[in-house]
């Protein structure tokens, strides 16, 4: 290589290399994304690039030669000076959006973020020959949009974990509530098969034909009682059903507790007799009348009674108290029994909660019955409470209820309810139906004969069939005074029998008192009897002094289309 | 190499004066009280650096990591493990919900941390030796440990040591612990400690 051709060589490269070194100025100031800012080592400034000019607003020929702290002096209110300080000693400087939001305040550029301000990351270098600083170099960057798109995802990451912290509690809740009914539908199976096993094991005695007169009656009785217990878990479940779907409806009148209280005490007497237990009542008379449903008045009692006297050890004592407290009426019932411990007391008037769910429990039932007397006493306006000073230490429910001070029902009081359940029912001073024609319309033997023998019993002459058909054809044949039929019957069912009864003139049968039985007891079902052309409603299993009475007021009062 | 008990209590006093300067930007930063912890210092081999520091830093690490230059060069490397660094910048910046990850918001802050303290430190440094000591622009990385100690640049073929000075920055109610790692080579290392000592014996007069 000749020295002549490598000068040549150098000048070549040098020139390329001043070049290159314009275009890349050229590149910075008029082409870079990012503003840069270059101050020499007094902190004039030397290069302010396009997009410095563009976002500031400011134009590189009013800025160059310009202190930049006397030029922003922000810089110095913020304490931000110290970085070109630090730089001008040789360090860079990292400035974060989120711990200084910007450097230079500046418009944010229209776009999809919610910032006025545009948000800014910044580096400060210093700018060193031959290991002497002799300026400054600022590269400032817009991170508006990033900073807005990383806080919209931090937003949805906290709203996920919100509803996914959120739908976990709900799927907890579930699944305790799942697990209650769990509990509760192997109690529920149990107590239906408990009566059910007496139930058969004696019918089917019966059936052989071969049990003394003695035990027949024996087994009766005891199909009966069985019978009614089953009955009682059933009507409880639907209690509970309609309570939960708000459908229970009272019945409200001016009644009079001592006479419920006192109703309830008797039909308990019995089952608190068998096991020497000793019930008290303290009933003040003049404790007043209040406004309520007397049936369901007298099934919070009798609640109330049999639990105590569930959980009362033989020969313990069970007390009633009403009385006046101040504007309201308080019935307490307090017992000597197992009492409640101090982590079950909260859950007492749960739905499906026993104290003791196992299958090995002493205590049969379904944990409904104070659910119920909640719930019930809740319709009522009232409150219920209880009080145990903790396990073997006995219990007291305290009710209240609005004391009605004005009579505000002209109805007169009413006392007892009809047809109390655990009341063995006689046909003892039930109306005489003597010479009243009854057409009894079922597909089911059984309850026709059953209806059939009721009503004989009290003296009316039954007709009966087992179809639509069959009934329409007795209703112009015989002309009964009182149609009671079933609802659900393959073919015509108890709807289509009453509406072609109801199309038909006066004079034959058209105008006829109806009874309907079914077994559907739902308040909606109760509805459609009632418009659909019914009197009365009477839910299966039926119970004989009910049937008795309802046939009875049918016969008292004639239909009337016009109603 | 190592460090006598005396140079030890004399490079832990320096370095805390620079930790001092860190904490009080720290908390005009953030309106928090932020504090460093006094220092803990070793020197390592850098073949032994992994092996030191491993038991602390398991898993991905969150490094701030800047070259400096002049007659004393090397890299400085401030070192958190991936939820600690998660943790220190929610406890910065305020953030109302505990972040799962790092976006690059909370990335720069960590690197205007690191380079706060890298700055303070070789600061510090650069005036003890009196020598001018330049800059890289610092960078955030999430690598493993094995990557973090491949990216330093010092010459393989030297012998170098690493300054390892263990701390924890304590801001409102939580601590969040750290490395500092400072690789030099063994001239650098050796002028480091013989001004130290200069340092120290000038501090006893």
């Amino acid at each position: 290589m000749t020295r002549a051709g490598s000068k040549t060589r150098m000048k070549d490269s040098s020139s390329k290399e001043t070049l290159l070194n314009a275009a890349v100025l050229h590149w910075m100031h008029d082409l870079a994304a990012q503003g840069i800012v270059t101050t020499d080592g007094e902190l004039n400034v030397v290069e302010w690039n396009h997009w410095m000019e563009e976002h500031t607003g400011k134009r590189a020929a009013d800025v160059i030669g310009k202190n930049l702290l006397d030029l922003f002096p922000e810089l110095r209110e913020r304490r931000l000076d110290r970085h070109y300080k630090w730089a001008l000693e040789g360090q860079v400087s990292v400035l974060s959006q989120a711990l200084h939001r910007y450097l230079v305040a500046m418009p944010a550029v229209s776009g999809v973020h919610d910032h006025n301000q545009m948000q800014q990351a910044v580096r400060i270098s210093p700018l060193s020959n031959e290991g002497v600083v002799i300026g400054t170099l600022t590269i400032i960057e817009d991170v508006t949009e990033r900073v807005s798109r990383e806080a919209e995802l931090q937003n949805q990451i906290e709203e996920r974990s919100r509803l996914l912290s959120s739908e976990k509690l709900a799927r907890n809740e579930a699944e305790r509530a799942n697990r209650l009914k769990d509990e509760f539908l192997a109690t529920v199976s149990h107590e239906l098969r408990n009566p059910l096993n007496a139930i058969l094991g004696w019918a089917h005695m019966l059936r052989l034909g071969k049990l003394t007169e003695a035990n027949a009656e024996r087994a009766v009785e005891t199909i009966y009682r069985n019978a009614k217990s089953q009955a009682q878990l059933v009507a409880d479940l639907l209690d509970v059903s309609r309570i939960i779907s708000g459908k229970l409806r009272l019945d409200v009148r001016t009644v009079d507790l001592v006479g419920i209280i006192n109703a309830a005490i008797d039909s308990i007497r019995p089952a608190a007799d068998a096991k020497s237990i000793r019930l008290q009542a303290m009933l003040d008379p003049a404790a007043g009348l209040i406004s309520g449903d007397a049936d369901r008045l007298q099934q919070i009692v009798w609640n109330l009674l049999t639990n105590a006297v569930k959980f009362t050890p033989k020969a313990g004592r069970i007390q009633v108290k009403l009385q006046r407290v101040d504007s309201h009426v308080e019935i307490t019932v307090s017992d000597s029994g197992v009492g409640i411990s101090k982590e079950f007391l909260p859950h007492v008037f749960d739905r499906f909660r026993q104290a003791d769910a196992s299958t090995t429990r002493i205590h049969g039932g379904l944990g409904l019955g104070l659910s119920i007397v909640h719930q019930l006493v809740d319709l009522h306006g009232g409150s219920v409470s209880v009080q145990s000073e903790g396990e073997g230490k006995g219990a007291t429910f305290t009710i209240t209820l609005p004391f009605v001070g004005v009579v505000n029902n002209p109805k007169e009081p009413e006392s007892v309810p009809a047809g109390n359940f655990d009341e063995v029912t006689t046909f003892d001073g039930l109306p005489s139906l003597h010479g009243l024609k009854v057409l009894v319309v079922d597909d089911e033997a059984d309850t026709r004969e059953l209806i059939s023998e009721v009503l004989k019993e009290v003296g009316s002459e039954v007709i009966t069939c087992r179809s639509v058909e069959e009934a329409l054809i007795a209703l112009e044949q015989h002309k009964p005074d009182i149609l009671i039929s079933d609802l659900g019957m393959p073919d015509e069912d108890g709807y289509s029998l009453i509406s072609k009864i109801r199309a038909l003139p006066s004079e034959q049968g058209g105008h006829i008192p109806a009874a309907a039985l079914t077994a559907y007891a739902r308040a909606e079902d109760r509805m459609r009897v009632l418009r659909s052309g019914f009197q009365f409603h009477l839910p299966k299993p039926v119970d004989s002094a009910e049937l008795v009475t309802v046939v009875a007021s049918l016969a008292g009062r004639a239909y009337n289309s016009q109603s | 190499m190592k460090l006598t008990e005396r140079q030890r209590d004399a490079l832990s006093e320096l370095i805390n004066i620079a930790f001092a300067r860190t904490g009080a930007a720290l908390s005009e930063l953030t309106g928090h009280r932020v504090v460093l912890n006094p220092p803990e210092v070793a020197v390592y081999q850098t073949a032994e650096l992994r092996g030191a520091l491993a038991r602390f830093v398991p898993g991905d690490v969150a490094s701030i990591h800047q070259v400096f230059g002049g007659p004393v060069a090397g890299d400085a490397l401030l070192l958190l493990n991936y939820a600690g660094a998660v943790h220190l910048t929610d406890l910065l910046t305020d953030g109302h919900q505990p972040s799962a990850y790092l976006d690059e918001s909370a990335r720069e802050v960590l690197t205007e941390v690191g380079n706060i303290l890298l700055n303070a430190c070789l600061g510090m440094f650069g005036n003890l030796l009196n020598v001018h000591v330049t800059f890289s622009v610092p960078r955030l990385h999430l690598e493993t440990l094995d990557e973090v100690i491949a990216s330093t640049t010092t010459d393989k073929t030297e012998m170098h040591y690493a300054l390892v000075i263990y701390t924890a920055f304590q801001i409102r109610d939580s601590s969040v612990k750290g490395f500092l790692v400072i690789v030099l080579s063994v001239a650098s290392l050796d002028r480091l400690i013989q001004e130290v000592d200069a340092w120290e014996a000038q501090q006893g007069k």
